[in-house]
């Protein structure tokens, strides 16, 4: 007897030895369980989702835009198959079902083209059109589309194409693209290569919110398409992109295959697998067990160097323009009191934030809420962190702490109010308990309040309708990065009109600021428009329509040994078309 | 038999109505929006008119009660509709899915059950050796070892550091493998899921298992069997063991039921595509249609199983049969 027991107490041993040396390398898990919604919805204007595994490494060796270290491995030229990674699923991948707007949109953009193409530095360029007039008055676009590009299926690509595309994004509402083209009135075809779109009011940002984000359509496919949400197409989507999707399995993989006739050359990755994980840990777990050679997500910034030691795998870095913000209820008080807004922006410490938190891998948020890499940024809003003013301008503002808790009264009432995060993100609840603590220095107590992503959605923005008002009092909230990128969205997020201001979350009114928002709108000529912005960034910095606390910076591992040829698009990271041509084919 | 069946067939009836309701209920209870999946996530860029037109179309303005009867309708009829978020045929989804979700709690259902009823025989015959308490000891620290991490653990050792096992999935993506190749390499990515599925379920069944021997060693048979010289082999087996299988099987039985569940954090941890993860999915997006769908097929299974198990106690328990 006594042999058996001690041949199990060997085996015992032996078990927990082996599970003790697995658990040496280190996986750590920086996701939690966020929802399928949770799945980094970068999009255009949701939320920027929890369960972004947000960012990257270490500033000292931030490589901007396109990281191209080469290190003797393969580089471009053709690579057979490469595997990617993203998390959670994106559908069947046509302009009505795919799910986020990253990495969603972005595949979906490995299918369709639209007419301008986003350049590296974030600035559209001709694409589908080879040639962009606009009229003086801005209301007209006259463009001229280039010869020869053919559909999939090897129908030729027509204006007639553009023009149905706008109609039927008009006609059935789809979200992001028909909204984009809600300003447009009329799309004529001049020819087989003319199109002229007229639109209802000047739209100076039409080119990057519209131009560089619809994917043009197939008439002849999409004319008898009358449900697109659950139409169930034969074969691949048919689009005029650098690919097409083969095989679709869901929760599981995508196979999209090169397109050798594309008119920007055959794409460099002839075939580009997509494998679906449940979380990032999993993505983490497949890149550096070589099962995967690229993860279309955000590293982590724990993340980032133990990545980056390993074997062949690098990190591409760069700008990304999804923020972290504080978010309050303006119409009430106390938040209604420019004080207390003030006195809550000089209480937090953004660097303590961005290296504590981000260890270093994100940018300083501007009070004036426009990223400092931004053409249009100005130089001359300051942001501080002074808590000896921030006390100040509460006391002179009468809130004071009578019964010396350490927590000041606002009419009587303790200055004490919940916290809303969503629990599926781990960098922003960090965030906002070094928040809390920071505002705790000036007397403010915020209980951080970590809740589903739906239920804080909810309460913040309830239907998504500003119209429905707004249920909290203190949240953390971002945008992602399509609202940074169009510096003239700022109006959308502080007008006090629900029409122009369908982003405003915090019920933000100023007249003098919604004056400036609105006259941004429309204001066609670059020069005043940089004015404008800059104006409005001071009048943000002073009024505070909500507190910008930082912008994570965007990191990307990929197995350079597999391919390495990534570019690095501005606040859009290196999910796109442009990562996947020749060099001379990038605009 | 007759007059348990009307009775039964009545009590069970009433329970799926119950069930099927709750059913419907739950996901609009559940704070969020269904409007975020259905027009994508830039439903923030939606115009009111444009919003209120999706509603429309989702029947979600209709009222509660009449979505209600809608819902009825379409189960009797089979149309379990369309996902919010892909717009696939759910039906189809759920059938894809249910063949990995069964290879998964399946096979683990067996191992566990093999390992855990003859461990727990074994445990209860030496009751109090150092092997028993061996056993039990190892298997306590089996139960209270959460699922995930030790997912994780085998991922970052077998997968990571060794290379040798895939980590994630049901089968290589896209792989082009066919017949017994593809057959080997579904084996091989089933291995680590299998086993942390099997030594989370294991310690259960050899807990009940050993319980229910030792309730039967102290039974009077046992000792008039010892008294007439039986071997203690054919004690052990034909007498002990057979005698301590009912609540066992049960156990297992009802555990088939929960099977057909998946297992959401298993299924996560290896991005398993099984009906967990669908689940998983669906919840945190609030598409009420899968949901709803997939816990209807939940229901089916344990109410299915419960009957099951109700059928085949008095089989295996003479004790329990109906005097006739």
């Amino acid at each position: 007897m006594t042999t058996v027991s001690n041949r199990w107490a060997a085996l015992l041993l032996l078990l927990v030895l082996v599970l003790s040396a697995c658990s040496s390398t280190d996986d750590t898990a920086d996701s939690t369980d966020d929802g399928a919604g949770g799945e980094d919805a970068a999009a255009s204007d949701t939320p920027d989702d929890a369960g972004d595994s947000d960012d990257d490494a270490p500033d000292d060796d931030a490589d901007d835009a396109d990281d191209d270290t080469d290190d003797g491995a393969a580089a471009s030229g053709t690579v057979a198959t490469m595997r990617a990674a993203i998390t959670g699923d994106e559908g069947t991948l046509t302009p009505y079902t795919y799910v986020t707007g990253f990495p969603g949109w972005n595949l979906l953009m490995l299918q369709y083209d639209s007419l301008m193409q986003i350049d590296v530095d974030g600035v559209p360029q001709p694409w589908l059109a080879e040639s962009v007039d606009v009229s003086d008055d801005g209301l007209t676009y006259d463009m001229t589309l280039v010869d020869g590009v053919t559909w999939h299926d090897g129908e030729p690509f027509t204006a007639e194409d553009v023009v149905f595309t706008v109609d039927y994004f008009l006609a059935n509402a789809a979200g992001r693209f028909s909204r984009n083209l809600g300003a447009v009135t009329e799309a004529t075809a001049d020819g087989d290569l003319g199109v002229t779109l007229t639109l209802e009011a000047p739209s100076p940002s039409f080119p990057l919110s519209t131009l560089s984000d619809v994917p043009i359509l197939p008439e002849h496919v999409w004319s008898t398409v009358e449900d697109p949400e659950t139409h169930q197409f034969e074969g691949p989507n048919v689009g005029t992109g650098p690919y097409t999707l083969e095989e679709y399995q869901s929760d599981t993989s995508y196979r999209l295959v090169a397109n050798p006739d594309y008119f920007r050359g055959a794409p460099t990755v002839e075939e580009l697998v997509i494998v679906q994980f449940a979380d990032d840990a999993g993505a983490l777990a497949a890149i550096r067990s070589g099962e995967v050679d690229v993860v279309f997500d955000q590293i982590a910034p724990e993340q980032v160097d133990l990545l980056g030691q390993q074997g062949t795998i690098e990190i591409a870095q760069g700008p990304e323009y999804s923020s972290q913000l504080l978010y309050f209820d303006a119409s009430k008080a106390p938040f209604d009191d420019i004080a207390v807004r003030q006195a809550m922006s000089l209480a937090v410490d953004r660097q303590d934030l961005v290296d504590t938190v981000f260890l270093g891998a994100a940018t300083v948020g501007s009070a004036g809420w426009i990223h400092p890499d931004q053409p249009t940024f100005n130089a001359e809003v300051e942001t501080t962190t002074d808590l000896e003013q921030a006390n100040a301008l509460l006391e002179d503002a009468g809130y004071t702490d009578s019964d010396g808790d350490g927590i000041r009264e606002a009419d009587g009432e303790p200055m004490s109010y919940e916290l809303l995060t969503p629990s599926g993100d781990s960098l922003r609840l960090r965030t906002a308990e070094l928040v809390a603590a920071m505002l705790a220095d000036v007397g403010i107590q915020a209980n951080v309040s970590s809740v589903e992503q739906a239920t804080w959605e909810e309460a913040v923005w309830p239907g998504f309708d500003v119209a429905n008002g707004r249920n909290y009092d203190l949240a953390m909230w971002g945008w992602s990065a399509p609202i940074q990128a169009d510096a003239s969205r700022v109006a959308s997020l502080v007008h006090s009109e629900i029409e122009i201001g369908s982003l405003n979350l915090t019920a933000f009114a100023d007249p003098e600021m919604d004056e400036v928002a609105q006259a941004l709108t429309v204001e066609g000529d670059d020069a005043t428009r940089t004015e404008l912005i800059g104006e409005l960034q001071s009048l943000f910095a002073e009024r505070l329509p909500f507190v910008t606390l930082l912008y994570p910076d965007g990191a990307y591992a990929y197995d350079a040994a597999v391919y390495d040829d990534w570019a690095f698009v501005n606040g859009q990271g290196i999910v796109s078309k442009l990562s996947l041509l020749e060099p001379a084919a990038r605009p | 038999m007759g007059r348990f069946d009307t009775r039964r067939i009545g009590q069970y009836g009433l329970v799926l109505v119950i069930a099927v309701t709750l059913n419907f209920l739950l996901p609009r209870l559940m704070p969020g929006n269904p409007l975020a999946l259905i027009a994508g996530v830039d439903v923030g860029l939606l115009s009111p008119d444009q919003r209120a037109e999706l509603v429309q179309e989702f029947g979600l303005d209709t009222p509660v009660w009449q979505q209600y009867l809608r819902y009825w309708q379409d189960l009797l009829s089979l149309d379990l509709g369309y996902s919010y978020r892909s717009g696939q045929a759910i039906l189809g989804m759920l059938l894809e899915r249910l063949p990995w979700t069964l290879l998964l709690t399946g096979s683990a259902l067996l191992i566990s059950g093999v390992i855990g009823i003859v461990a727990g025989a074994v445990s209860a015959w030496r009751r109090g050796s150092a092997l028993d308490l061996t056993l039990l000891t190892s298997m306590i620290g089996l139960e209270s070892m959460p699922a995930f991490w030790l997912g994780m653990l085998l991922i970052s050792g077998f997968a990571v550091s060794l290379g040798v096992l895939p980590s994630f999935g049901a089968e290589t993506a896209v792989s082009g493998l066919e017949g017994w190749d593809r057959l080997v390499d579904i084996a091989e990515h089933a291995v680590l899921p299998v086993l942390t599925l099997s030594i989370v379920s294991t310690p259960g069944v050899y807990m009940t298992m050993r319980y229910s021997m030792l309730e039967v060693l102290g039974e009077d048979f046992i000792r008039t069997g010892r008294a007439k010289g039986a071997t203690e082999r054919r004690l052990l087996f034909r007498h002990v063991a057979r005698n301590a299988l009912a609540p066992v099987l049960t156990v297992l039985a009802l555990r088939l039921g929960y099977a057909f569940g998946g297992t959401v954090v298993i299924e996560t941890v290896f991005s398993y595509p099984g009906l967990g993860r669908l689940v998983f999915e669906a919840v945190g997006g609030r598409d009420y249609p899968v949901m709803q769908a997939a816990f209807l097929v939940f229901t089916f299974a344990v109410l299915a199983a419960n009957l099951l198990a109700e059928l085949v106690y008095p089989l295996l328990d003479p004790r329990t049969r109906a005097s006739a």
